[in-house]
């Protein structure tokens, strides 16, 4: 198994230098990093227009241009950002942390949500209970993520003023923290995270945990028809006892494989939820790298996101064969 | 929207079928018009098409017809209200659902044509062929749509078509990672055996034989694909990257109602609905045919 | 000197002025009908522009103010830096001087400056006193060296690897000395400047630069790195990327103390956003670019104050004399006479500010008293679409079957329009402009643009709307729109006479009504050559919560942030 998951590694360079170079050749070629200086009235003087586009080596072909950036890249450096002042490589690692701790809070929640309907909907089928869920799980999976957490929004805030106290929140609606005026204690801190932290991982909670739960029921349903489970049944094991012990857990390994690929997935950026939360995830850069044509900046960003996602992808595989011993990598 | 494609992913379950044969398709009409909520949804859903086209038709206003009415609240005159030039939101709201389920339907014809040549291709030939081609997909994979979008945004003037092409040539990568792998189990089959030992050539096999067996995961993709399109497109032209103004679309609505949710409700709110109501049907629609294509489902059910 | 370059904001023009020392206060608008719209505490900011919503200071406090964008660079004169919101951050920093008052007037910075005059005209030369008392908070003092660095940095010759945002002005300094222990610095120009007050403004330590290398690496390392140095009332106390900007007082400050603890400048890049957080009081003000629902919503908040007057940039139609069809002023003046600007207002900004008028000059607004409505006598804009068809039928042209045709015989085709992508202003106007063009056979295909700058300079456009940025120093600045060879003039009117009345004005110092005057002629001759039809001027609008004071709205760049030291909570009533 460690030589499968090595060779799949060495497989996976390749594909990370192909799609950089894709990405690379996409975004050198359709727009101009320096457009902000272009348009400033009185002109930025050609001097420095000339200087800044030496900098980002746009007087090289995009492709020697690429060629630059690996070479830079070999030597621990993301390349010069189109914004002066900004490190790409703190800069990648710093909002990958703000997406981690958004991503990773979401998905517990989605988890947990998504295995209590999934489980309940399946074990009760064609009750009120499993319609009730499904329709559920159905609705959230039809919503469009920007539409719901504006929504979700605006009812924290109006939750809010409900007590009166035009001071007082519960629920914050833009960035990850406060600014705090005096040094606070840790409880101020934890209590400040945890509320700007409610509605984001809320509203992509719902929206993750409604294609998991619709996948834990298939899985369990598929699972509760199979013999083995009838055999439990006739052997006179208590149903509770077999519900848990045997029949969650081996319907828990497809869930397991799809969650490790929607996280990955997820890490590049739940772009739509950090835009209308303001968190400076990496959601964000990439939109910013984007807009800017900040092309090194994409590439840190294309990089981390990519290598996150085959390592999942590699995760999800070898937990499969892990938790179900029919499979076997070779 | 990396979020929104990997939905695809989803799909894969779909991938677990037994193989079926034609002759099966009255069987299979059967079953699905025995779930009622997929035949409601079906209805919707043809019924929202219908709306959209003879709708915007025979609506007095058109989408870009300037009226007097500025930023009036839903009335009978104006049923989904105006927005602040005066266009009728209705006649907004229809123009961008058909932007949106013509982009949707293209993204699921353009998603399955490719990843099925792409799947089938890879699984049947299997080896250095099979290698490189889902190599390829984990390269199409990584791509992020938002930059793409973007980068072929001055080419394409963001016609629907482009964001089509751009969400669909995406999705189809995971596509064709199902589709190979129905026809990897599929290929060991006696049946394929029998049709190579007869002399049949490579593309006969692929086309009259793997395609036809891989109908069932393969309608059921498309559906949930249309569900993906529309959803895609729309958070992308919210974000900016999808269809671009004049033109409308549901997402490209949203984001111009956005600041509007307490000021002009309506202008937030209509859209919004339509998107919910398109994804919902398709989404009962594909349950219905999934159940209608596996007969373990049924088992269960007896 | 800075330009906004927001998605969806407008070409920033920093142009600037000659106004003698003796500064007397353009005041503003007057003219009853012409009052901006305001709640209380900001109502007599029309006429007492600046002074109003002022009340008794508590000490103490602090504010939270959103800014549009995160800074990315600290050096405001590079071009990396040259941005709006990266200098109003700085603004109680860096310190510069001259300030952009409220009513447009442009002042000295009292606290920095004893007296700064235009001391011969043969060379032109300025000689700035600076105040004793005036050092950076390590105790050195603000001296000539700081503007010599300012100079040399700017001036491109000095510094090869200075990546200066502009260096007009600059390069006409023959030199820069000091004199009186660095307290006195003599400025001598090789030519006449008007605009020399721009200069200055900001100024950033020279003894700190001359610690990180040569000039070009200094410039650089200032662009880089997050000020501790401070010459203004506060100093910056923490910075945290993406997120905020914490000022607290500069304890050596030599000026009069800020009374606010804290000011934080909250970064919020989305402006549909600002509400919500200023309902939620997670920020105390801001100052967008205003929108129908922002201004609804804003009026709501029960315990803020908003304002929403007018400020120095202004829509405007522009026409490529260079399409064949186009480079006939006959259906120039058509086009323009057909178009109703009263119902664009009405059906765009009027909404929100009922008050908006057409706009009828290029290069003054109505707060100045240069201003003169050129536009509205030669009846463009009026909308009146029989005088149109009548130019037009004069001319030679026909109506036939819904298209127009050339005296030539040929059909005019289909004419491209563009507009910045997610302006929703500019998009309505621009579905307006054709709705109205369409009365005379004419269809437009209406093209958003990504790049804007790059698509005016290019020339891929027949018709355009975008918006300039005046600036309280103007003098310099009509030249650079609309002369003939500038590369601004993006639409390539080319007028040897209004070239003429430019360069003379450009060359008058001293003499603002002059060069006003001769502004105003070339002006006239531009307009009478339906070139650029201006629509409106935009709204600056600011919400504030009511416990603050001293906070207003300054229709100019530098924003309500150019008193920032003076800000303050206000004395609760008993």
């Amino acid at each position: 198994m460690i030589a499968y998951a090595i060779r799949r590694l060495l497989i996976s360079i390749p594909v990370l230098i192909v799609s950089s170079f894709l990405v690379f050749a996409m975004i050198a070629n359709s727009g101009d990093p320096l457009e902000a200086l272009r348009v400033t009235n009185p002109p930025t003087p050609p001097e420095t227009i000339a200087l800044e586009a030496k900098r980002l080596y746009l007087d090289l072909p995009w492709y020697e241009r690429y060629w630059v950036w690996m070479n830079n890249l070999w030597h621990g450096e993301f390349g010069p950002s189109v914004n002066v002042r900004e490190n790409i490589n703190t800069e990648v690692w710093t909002r990958l942390g703000v997406t981690l701790r958004l991503v990773l809070v979401a998905m517990l929640l989605a988890l947990i949500l998504a295995i209590v309907a999934g489980v309940t909907a399946a074990v009760k089928q064609y009750s009120k209970t499993d319609y009730t869920v499904t329709f559920f799980g159905f609705l959230f999976l039809a919503t469009p993520t920007f539409w719901l957490a504006i929504l979700l929004k605006e009812a924290g805030i109006t939750l809010n003023q409900i007590d009166g106290d035009p001071e007082s929140r519960m629920f914050y609606t833009y960035g990850d923290r406060s600014v705090f005026l005096d040094d606070p204690t840790w409880w101020n801190k934890f209590t400040d995270v945890a509320g700007h932290m409610i509605l984001p991982t809320v509203s992509l909670a719902l929206i993750t945990f409604a294609s998991w739960s619709r996948f834990q029921r298939s899985s369990m349903l598929e699972v509760l028809g199979s013999d083995y489970i009838r055999l439990a049944r006739a052997k006179g094991l208590r149903w509770r006892k077999v519900l848990t012990k045997h029949a969650l857990r081996t319907a828990l390994i497809p869930l397991t494989t799809v969650t490790a690929i929607d996280f990955a997935g997820l890490i590049g950026g739940a772009v739509i939820t950090e835009t209308i939360f303001g968190w400076a995830g990496m959601g964000q850069y990439l939109i910013d790298s984007v807009t800017t044509r900040d092309v090194y900046a994409l590439m840190a960003w294309l990089l981390v996101a990519g290598a996150i996602v085959v390592l999942f992808n590699l995760i999800a595989d070898l937990l499969y064969g892990v938790l179900d011993p029919r499979i076997r990598h070779d | 929207m990396t979020k929104q494609l990997e939905t695809v992913n989803k799909a894969d379950t779909v991938a677990e079928f037994t193989v079926k044969e034609r002759s099966q398709l009255r069987i299979i009409v059967t079953r699905f018009l025995r779930h009622r909520l997929a035949v409601a949804s079906l209805i919707t859903f043809l019924l929202l098409i219908v709306v959209a086209y003879g709708g915007a038709a025979l609506w007095k206003y058109a989408y870009t017809d300037i009226t007097p009415d500025n930023s009036q609240p839903p009335s009978l005159a104006h049923p989904f209200g105006t927005d602040g030039i005066g266009h009728d939101n209705l006649a907004q709201v229809l123009r961008g659902l058909q932007q949106s389920i013509k982009i949707a339907l293209m993204v699921a014809l353009i998603a399955t044509v490719i990843g099925t040549t792409w799947g089938a291709t890879a699984g049947y030939f299997g080896r250095r062929v099979d290698n490189l081609l889902m190599r390829l997909a984990d390269v199409v994979i990584i791509l992020p749509a938002i930059a793409v979008a973007a980068a072929l945004a001055s080419v394409g003037q963001g016609s629907w078509f482009t964001i089509a092409l751009i969400i669909g040539v995406l999705a189809s990568a995971s596509v064709s990672r199902v589709i190979r792998g129905v026809v990897l189990s599929l290929r060991e089959q006696d049946f394929i055996e029998a049709a190579r030992a007869l002399g049949a050539s490579d593309f006969r096999i692929i086309a009259r034989h793997l395609v036809p067996n891989t109908m069932g995961p393969l309608i059921v993709n498309a559906t949930i694909l249309v569900a993906v399109g529309i959803l895609a497109e729309t958070a992308l032209s919210f974000l900016g990257f999808g269809v671009r103004e004049p033109d409308v679309s549901l997402g490209l609505l949203i984001n111009q109602a956005e600041g509007a949710v307490r000021t002009r409700p309506w202008l937030f709110y209509s859209p919004g609905v339509f998107i919910i109501l398109i994804a919902l049907s398709i989404n009962f629609i594909g349950d219905g045919l999934r159940d209608a294509f596996d007969p373990r489902q049924t088992r269960v059910r007896q | 000197m800075h330009m906004h370059l927001r998605r969806r904001g407008v070409i920033g023009l920093a142009v600037l002025t000659s106004i003698t020392l003796a500064l007397t206060a353009c005041a503003g608008s007057g003219g009853k009908d012409e009052g901006p719209e305001s709640s209380i505490g900001f109502a007599d900011c029309g006429t007492n522009p600046n002074a109003c919503n002022n009340g008794k200071i508590k000490q103490g406090g602090t504010i939270t103010y959103a800014l549009g964008k995160d800074v990315k660079a600290w050096n405001t004169l590079s071009s990396a830096g040259n941005t709006l919101e990266y200098s109003h951050a700085l603004f109680g920093v860096v310190p510069r001087v001259h300030v952009y008052y409220p009513d447009l007037s442009v002042q000295v910075n009292k606290d920095m400056m004893e007296s700064v005059e235009i001391t011969a005209k043969e060379p032109m030369t300025v000689t700035y006193k600076i105040r004793k008392e005036a050092v950076w908070n390590d105790g050195t003092p603000i001296s000539a060296d700081d503007f010599i660095y300012a100079w040399k940095t700017q001036n491109g010759k000095d510094c090869k690897d200075c990546k200066a945002a502009n260096t007009s002005g600059f390069t006409q300094l023959a030199s820069v000395t000091g004199s009186d222990g660095g307290k006195t610095v003599t400025a001598v120009f090789t030519q006449a400047f008007p605009d020399w007050q721009q200069l200055f403004s900001p100024i950033y330590p020279a003894h700190i630069a001359a610690q990180h290398g040569t000039l070009g690496e200094s410039f650089l390392w200032l662009e880089q790195n997050v000020p501790t140095y401070t010459g203004g009332p506060y100093k910056i106390e923490k910075y945290e990327p993406n997120f905020a900007l914490t000022l607290v007082p500069n304890e050596k400050y030599y000026g009069t103390k800020p009374t606010m603890q804290k000011v934080i400048y909250r970064i919020i890049t989305k402006d549909s956003e600002l509400i919500p957080a200023m309902r939620n009081r997670e920020i105390n003000a801001f100052s967008p670019i205003p929108t129908p629902d922002l201004v609804a919503q804003a009026k709501q908040i029960e315990d803020a104050h908003w304002y929403l007057g007018k400020n120095l940039s202004w829509e405007h139609f522009d026409f490529n004399l260079k399409n064949p069809f186009l480079a006939d002023k006959a259906l120039r003046l058509a086009m323009f006479t057909a178009i109703d600007r009263k119902a664009i207002i009405d059906k765009t900004v009027g909404q929100y500010a009922p008050e908006t008028k057409p706009f009828g000059n290029h290069n003054f607004v109505p707060q100045m008293k240069a201003y003169k409505d050129h536009v509205t006598p030669t009846g463009q804009g009026s909308g009146d679409l029989e005088k149109a068809k009548k130019i037009l039928t004069d001319a030679g042209y026909k109506i036939e079957g819904g298209k127009l045709i050339t005296p030539k015989g040929e059909t005019v085709p289909t004419l491209r329009m563009r507009y910045t992508t997610g302006n929703q202003l500019r998009k309505d106007s621009c579905e307006l402009f054709a709705s109205m063009v369409k009365n005379l056979g004419i269809q437009i295909e209406i093209v958003q643009t990504d790049n804007l700058g790059g698509t005016l300079s290019s020339g891929d456009f027949d018709v355009m709307i975008f918006a300039w940025v005046n600036s309280p120093l103007r003098i310099g600045g009509a030249k650079q729109l609309w002369r003939s060879d500038s590369s601004s003039n993006y639409g390539k009117w080319v007028n040897t006479e209004s070239d003429k009345l430019l360069d003379e004005a450009a060359r008058t110092v001293g003499d603002d009504a002059k060069a006003f005057d001769l502004i105003n002629k070339a002006n006239e001759l531009m307009v009478a050559d339906a070139y650029v039809l201006p629509l409106f001027q935009r709204e600056m609008f600011l919400v504030v919560n009511k416990q603050y004071t001293n906070i207003r709205p300054n229709p100019s760049n530098h924003g309500p942030v150019y008193n920032v030291g003076t800000w303050g909570l206000l004395e609760a009533a008993n």
